[in-house]
């Protein structure tokens, strides 16, 4: 086991060195603003330009610059500093980690504890009103941009801006050391407009997987046994429905991780996606590189574990 | 004609769905019905304003930025030699200066006399000489600092060709509240004016000079005050971190070292702070429904209509806020003919245009470049334009832009050549709209065309600004003065001394002999009604090109809850002024 995860993660840093090449590729082709532009504004004369190039490094040839990047970060874990701000990148990420965790953690928790109830009644009950109203919410639940769905939880919830003014609105977040019951009371709204996606999707696919497991024949011997509905719900059933879902939630917790930037832009969370949108916009480009690793790094990670978790969840992996 | 409904009908959707035309087709004046601008002037003392804004601020640095947000800050927090007061745009009022600035040698030279008791805040927390506003200025040609407008402005110090950031030979101090300019060239009215950008506030060398030895320049991170306010700070004066998280918030309190006396500004404030880059949807709705908000960034059409409608008091809208205007290449065909240009001036509905933005509340239909608030505006015609036929008609005149075209070859009053234009505007709505319309304009004069909507960093930076590119037309560009004068409006986005290979200013790439012989003797022009008329008869000038199609003179809305008194800055964007701004009580 030991060197499986050796080896995943060999192959994970071999990815973060492809995924920063990409980035860095896909920065200076495609048709983005130019940054020394962007801070120059429009008096600058051509000689200004290039004055303002040389001090972001922009006027080296662009090799030059990826290797001075990737020396930097491989030698001093340094990701050099926003051509925006001037702050270094890594205090950047630091300063926007806690409340990018706050928000995904919450939101998986409310995700797994609502779908997965769902999910196993709808498939048990299946055909009844639980099920259809189970289907139906889901439906409506993906079919909901997280945007629109924000604003107007907003517009109904918020204490400021509400109709019936229940819980603190956008820009009230505050970090779990500063006021615990505002940290709290804050992401109230955004875990549960950030989970209502995730757990449509997941209690239809749980639903889905149950339906399918059930039949199986070894679930009809465990009925034969004797077990109890329950226990062949849960313990047989669920377990083998379930690792699917343990692949997706790895990917999906991973991403988050990265930024969950529409939740963040609508409820003001000073998170890693909002930092990656507001870096997109200036052509920062060094913070879009940090923000894309990190996020990667999570994807990376995250498979990992959910690789871990298989072979846990599944005997037959663990055997392999 | 399906390719016009398919195209017409999104605008009328945004139209019904703002419904702001309704507001823009009545005889009411839209700047007068919001709430008017305000002096400040008895404001409650006390209180903390809090102001929202989406987008962050470029830097702290007054020797690197002059964007609108910054001056924003900029103009609570440091004092210039020289400045505006808010409610009155074009009237020069001495800062950090003494009295008026004194131009002798026939223009050649400018004296200031620098203010006596004004103090850095701390850490620095001495007194400001003549000497710290020479190394401001000094700095801004130092190449980690790189300010985007010391050559357009400084340039013709004595010895600033030169400059690198050491000491430049004309500027000099004979004693410590004396600055001395001397100039190579008399354009000391120029000089004078531009002081009233944050180049000139002071900045203590001995504190600064080791950031500015860093490439960039951190100073930004530990910039000083003079001002009523100061970006919070720790013991040593570092802002980042502390007063300032970048995307996240600024927070700025009283300047300890400031005193009222010698003062203009009143400060009521006890303090403000900045919460940054939540969404601007959100933040207009906060603002409307909130105590002691301000919204700093444009507010959306929905918002705009719902302010209007249901708190005329919370919104107003700020003249002077710019030109918007649609430029024509003039370097390559079809539109290096003046005939052919004067065309898709003359069909261009411009009434159209403004409509989808809102109607008349968002600002008066453009006739000419120069623009409310410039000197020299009403010299060239006022709103009622320089008298050029093409122009005279804003819903468009397809009679006479066929006439034009007749007369550019084109018997049919057709365009008939084969080429696909390249047209690059503004992505998102109403910007990309008003793209849209200029589009139909242009096929309907028989082009064919390829619209291309991007972000305003893009269109400039990759397409509107790089020759190169050979796009035919930007309809979405403009311009916004840097000062009163009328040469910051005109001289680099017209001149064809400025044709640059990159972060080219002259757009529309006009290069006209006699208007650029004529640009150079307006620079030179001394005195400010002199001047405003030279400038008004180049903008007179440019207009008869048709190298670009004015449509539009901004008035910036603005959006502040119930309970704050803002005073607008009609001299940017009508931000409300933190100096001059108090809460009701």
């Amino acid at each position: 086991m030991a060197a499986y995860v050796l080896r995943r993660v060999l192959w994970g840093v071999v990815l973060l060195a492809l995924v920063s090449l990409l980035t860095f590729v896909v920065f200076y082709v495609l048709p983005s603003a130019d940054p020394a532009q962007l801070r120059a504004g429009r008096n600058a004369d051509p000689a200004t330009l290039a004055q303002i190039r040389q001090n972001l490094g922009l006027d080296r040839p662009l090799t030059a610059q990826y290797w001075t990047f990737l020396t930097h970060l491989v030698l001093h874990a340094d990701l050099g500093f926003s051509y925006y701000s001037g702050a270094s990148v890594g205090s950047l990420l630091v300063d926007r980690l806690p409340a990018t965790i706050s928000l995904t953690f919450g939101a998986v928790v409310i995700w797994v504890l609502v779908a997965v109830p769902l999910g196993v009644v709808a498939a048990v009950r299946r055909g009844t009103w639980v099920d259809k109203l189970t289907t139906g919410g889901a439906l409506l639940g993906i079919s909901a941009p997280v945007y629109w769905l924000g604003l107007l939880a907003l517009y109904l919830f918020a204490d400021d801006i509400g109709t019936f003014p229940l819980l603190p609105g956008a820009g009230s977040y505050v970090p779990l050391t500063d006021d615990p019951w505002q940290w709290l009371t804050s992401l109230i709204l955004p875990w549960l407009v950030l989970a209502s996606t995730f757990t449509a999707v997941y209690a239809r696919l749980l639903r889905g997987n149950m339906i399918e497991v059930l039949s199986e024949d070894y679930v009809r011997t465990a009925r034969a046994k004797g077990l109890s509905e329950r226990r062949v719900v849960w313990n047989h059933g669920l377990r083998a429905a379930v690792t699917p879902l343990v692949t997706l939630a790895g990917l999906d917790i991973g991403l988050l991780l990265g930024g969950a930037v529409l939740t963040e832009a609508v409820f003001g969370i000073p998170g890693i996606g909002r930092l990656n949108y507001e870096a997109i916009v200036h052509a920062d480009y060094p913070v879009i590189q940090g923000t894309v690793l990190l996020a990667a790094c999570f994807v990376i990670v995250a498979n990992i574990a959910v690789d871990v978790a298989y072979a846990y969840l599944d005997p037959r992996v663990r055997e392999q | 004609m399906p390719r016009l409904v398919k195209r017409a009908l999104p605008l009328l959707l945004l139209i019904l769905a703002t419904g702001l035309a309704a507001c823009g087709s009545s005889s009411d004046n839209g700047g007068s019905s919001s709430a008017t601008a305000d002096d400040g002037a008895g404001g409650h003392r006390g209180g903390t304003l809090t102001v929202l804004t989406s987008q962050d601020i470029t830097s702290l640095d007054p020797g690197i930025t002059y964007q609108s947000l910054d001056l924003n800050v900029l103009a609570s927090t440091m004092r210039t030699l020289y400045t505006y007061e808010p409610t009155a745009p074009a009237t020069l009022v001495p800062d950090l200066a003494a009295g008026p600035p004194q131009i002798s040698d026939g223009g050649k030279t400018l004296t200031v006399r620098i203010r006596r008791g004004v103090r850095f805040a701390p850490p620095v927390s001495r007194e400001v000489t003549a000497r710290d506003v020479k190394y401001a200025i000094e700095r801004g040609f130092n190449p980690n600092v790189a300010n985007a407008y010391a050559s357009t402005y400084y340039g013709d110090v004595v010895g600033a060709d030169r400059a690198s950031g050491g000491a430049i030979a004309g500027i000099q101090t004979p004693d410590d509240f004396t600055l001395v300019f001397r100039l190579t060239r008399p354009t000391a009215s120029l000089l004078a004016q531009s002081t009233v950008l944050p180049l000139s506030a002071p900045v203590p060398q001995e504190y600064a000079k080791p950031f500015d030895a860093k490439a960039p320049s951190q100073y930004a991170a530990h910039v000083v005050s003079t001002g009523p306010y100061m970006v919070a700070a720790d013991s040593d004066g570092k802002v980042l971190g502390e007063g300032y998280v970048p995307g996240r918030s600024l927070r700025l309190v009283r300047n300890p070292n400031w005193s009222a006396a010698g003062d203009h500004r009143p400060a009521y404030l006890d303090g403000i702070d900045f919460e940054i880059g939540g969404s601007g949807t959100v933040y207009g709705r906060q603002t409307l429904a909130g105590r002691g908000l301000v919204l700093a960034d444009p507010p959306t059409p929905a918002l705009v209509k719902k302010a209007y409608q249901e708190a005329r008091d919370q919104i107003f809208f700020s003249p002077g806020a710019g030109t918007r205007y649609a430029a024509l290449n003039t370097a390559i065909p079809p539109f290096d003919d003046a005939n052919v240009r004067k065309a898709v001036a003359a069909a261009l509905d411009r009434e159209q245009m403004r409509r989808v933005r809102g109607g008349e509340v968002i600002g008066d239909i453009a006739s000419h470049f120069l623009y409310p608030g410039v000197q020299g505006f009403e010299k060239a015609g006022g709103l009622e334009g320089t008298g050029v036929d093409f122009l005279a008609h804003p819903e468009g005149d397809t009679a006479l832009a066929a006439r034009y075209m007749r007369a550019a070859g084109y018997p049919s009053g057709r365009y008939t050549g084969g080429e696909t234009l390249q047209i690059v505007g503004l992505a998102g709505a109403p910007d990309s709209n008003d793209a849209q319309i200029f589009d139909q304009t242009l096929q309907d004069l028989g082009f064919k065309t390829s619209l291309k909507l991007v972000d305003s960093g893009v269109m400039y930076g990759r397409f509107c600004g790089v020759p190169r590119a050979r796009v035919h037309a930007c309809p979405n560009v403009g311009w916004i003065r840097d000062f009163a004068d009328p040469q910051t409006v005109l001289n680099l986005a017209f001149n064809g001394n400025f044709i640059f290979p990159e972060n080219n200013p002259n757009w529309p790439q006009l290069n006209d002999a006699a208007i650029n012989r004529a640009m150079a003797r307006g620079e030179l022009t001394v005195g400010d009604a002199a001047r405003a008329s030279a400038w008004a008869e180049i903008d007179r000038m440019i207009t008869a090109t048709a190298a670009a199609v004015p449509w539009l003179y901004d008035r910036q809305p603005n959006v502040f809850a119930a309970d704050v008194r803002c005073v607008p800055e009609l001299w940017n964007q009508g931000h409300c002024d933190f100096a001059y701004t108090s809460l009701k009580p």
